[in-house]
């Protein structure tokens, strides 16, 4: 507990009267000490009185998002906290987090007036795990403060850290059994040809194929009439956000650009193949998968739920892919193959050695596995990276080459004015990674 | 016709106890609780809009109990409840029957008190007899406080 001003004022005036009375043996000035010490004890009394009763009152409900969540990805929280307030007390409502987690976005903490009637706070933020286990919240913080004290006590009984949520470690990232691939497709890379069917006649013009010809309607109506065939378009094309770091300055402009462009872009792929597939990273994290969603809304939703700047457990700095590193080796060796001179043979050599002695040490990240995972049972032949292209980009390669080695054609679709847009076909090398 | 505030049920007796101490006992320091008393309500004219209003008003109320008690105890009780009864009206703490309920208790303690000082010679013994009933009350409070917290935290 601690004293407001006013009571530290009153203490003061009690000390020195006190001194007063006991140097000038002055019986007045004692008795108004006495009355100034038990007025104040009354005062501390009736305080305690209210608090105990507001924190006896306090009943906290939260509901989460969801009760399973990934290391390092958001997870919404509602909190209602209801007490009875007391006249002449301000309250102050906080709810604590879990241990080891961050705030992403919302308020934790709410301020009410005095007022006798039953209050409640309500809570709505997200917020970040950074370890993974189970978690429980740490419970409610309470700050009670009148004319004359002031006081908090931190509620953390089981009933007040409900309900536990269970991270997973994000090394194990991979795609949700119940989305995976379950024999509905044969042919995950089935041809544009595949379908035959007949979705509307047109009236023969010069020129026109006979072999699609339909004989019976065209008797039938004394006119050539030929078929149009419908047949599947190619698969949808996966969608990849790389978020921004939260950690560093995000350049808000390019980022709202990026929100509005793969907007547009999963408006646009739902209606046309009726079904996307979008990855959220994050730097060489892998945040959350939407597999084969087929609902414009809760795509929406979930675009709405994750297109933030995100919490980055890992960081790559000009982490180059080993692939790249091999070519390098062997361009070398041809270099130096080929050189005509001694003069320029050494420096070959001496690269070569370099490059070879950073294969040797490096290995691949986990990040190029989870990658992997993740993209293989998406069923595609294209797909766009939306990314920033700010701080440390070497993870672009990682995405990049995974997706290229399944022979799906890459976009990376980099929202910056100053940069043009970099299309990766298939086999071929992706944009170069480390820092601009 | 608007009623009268609370404030002024206290003003009015209050300026009768210091006039009638001035007139049975005339001594410069019955005239001087004339003047405090009339500070003290200068300065709650002065100060309603002020954020430390509860402290300027205990701060000037203090110099006039202490005249009052120099005279006589009673007197000095009297006005003790009185001013203490205008500061709790001016800081809202007297608005429901269980704040006049506290008030009442505040009056008989300062009774108590008033009692202790009539029978006691020197400053000495009552003191202690202040002092140790506040520690008594602290300590009792502090358990309870330790027990409570103890069961509300999470570690009982």
């Amino acid at each position: 507990m601690q004293l407001s001003r006013c009571s530290q004022g009153i203490c003061a005036i009690i000390l020195l009267l006190v001194a007063s009375a006991f140097l000038l043996d002055d019986l007045a000035s004692l008795f108004t000490t006495g009355v100034l010490v038990f007025g104040l004890l009354g005062q501390y009394l009736l305080f305690d009185k209210s608090e105990r009763e507001i924190i006896r009152s306090v009943e906290v409900r939260r509901s989460l998002g969801r009760k399973t969540i990934r290391r390092g990805s958001s997870l919404q929280v509602i909190s209602q906290v209801t007490f009875r307030g007391s006249p002449r007390m301000h309250v102050r409502i906080t709810d604590l987090l879990p241990k080891n987690t961050i705030l992403a976005d919302g308020e934790t903490t709410e301020s009410t007036l005095p007022d006798p009637g039953q209050r409640t706070c309500s809570f709505r933020y997200r917020m970040i795990p950074l370890t993974h286990g189970t978690l429980s919240f740490s419970g409610v913080r309470v700050e009670c403060r009148n004319l004359f004290f002031e006081d908090s006590l931190s509620l953390a009984h089981p009933a007040y850290t409900q309900p536990a949520i269970t991270v997973m470690p994000s090394g194990l990232f991979q795609v949700p059994a119940s989305e995976s691939m379950e024999g509905t497709r044969d042919n995950r890379k089935a041809s544009v040809y595949s379908s035959f069917d007949i979705h509307s006649l047109r009236e023969y013009q010069p020129g026109d194929d006979l072999r699609h010809v339909d004989w019976k309607v065209s008797a039938k109506y004394n006119r050539i009439f030929l078929r149009r065939y419908s047949s599947p378009l190619s698969h949808p094309p996966l969608i990849i956000v790389d978020l921004p770091w939260s950690g560093a300055p995000v350049p808000e402009k390019e980022f709202s650009r990026m929100i509005s462009e793969v907007t547009g872009l999963v408006n646009h792929t739902l209606q046309t193949y009726q079904r996307i597939s979008i990855l959220f990273i994050s730097g060489p994290n892998v945040l959350h998968l939407i597999h084969d969603e087929k609902n414009a809304a809760r795509c929406i939703a979930e675009l709405r739920e994750w297109m933030h700047p995100a919490e980055r457990l890992t960081h790559f700095y000009h982490m180059a892919d080993r692939t790249d590193l091999r070519s390098r080796v062997r361009r070398y060796e041809e270099a130096r193959d080929d050189a005509p001179d001694t003069i320029r043979s050494p420096f070959f050599d001496a690269m070569h050695d370099h490059y070879l002695s950073v294969l040797g040490h490096q290995r691949n990240p986990a990040f190029s596995g989870q990658i992997a995972r993740t993209v293989s049972p998406i069923v595609t032949t294209e797909a766009f990276l939306f990314t920033l292209w700010t701080g440390d980009i070497s993870h672009i390669r990682h995405v990049v080459r995974p997706l290229t080695t399944q022979q799906i054609r890459v976009h990376v679709k980099i929202i910056d004015d100053s940069r043009p847009e970099r299309s990766v076909p298939q086999g071929k090398p992706a944009p170069a990674g480390g820092k601009r | 016709m608007s009623p009268l505030p609370r404030e002024l049920w206290f003003f009015i007796p209050l300026a009768a106890i210091v006039i009638a101490i001035a007139i049975l006992w005339p001594s410069p320091t019955g005239y001087a609780g004339i003047v405090l008393f009339v500070v003290f309500a200068g300065l709650f004219h002065v100060g309603r809009t002020r954020p430390d209003r509860g402290f300027l008003l205990t701060c000037s109320s203090v110099p006039l109990v202490v005249t009052c008690a120099l005279q006589n105890i009673w007197a000095g009780a009297g006005a003790a409840c009185l001013l203490a009864g205008i500061v709790s009206s001016a800081m809202g703490l007297l608005e429901s029957p269980d704040d006049n309920r506290s008030f009442g208790l505040f009056c008989g303690s300062v009774v108590v008190i008033a009692l202790l000082i009539m029978f006691s010679n020197h400053v000495t013994a009552p003191l202690l007899i202040i002092a140790g009933i506040t520690c008594l009350v602290l300590f009792i409070q502090s358990v309870r406080n330790y027990q409570f917290r103890k069961e509300y935290s999470g570690a009982g």
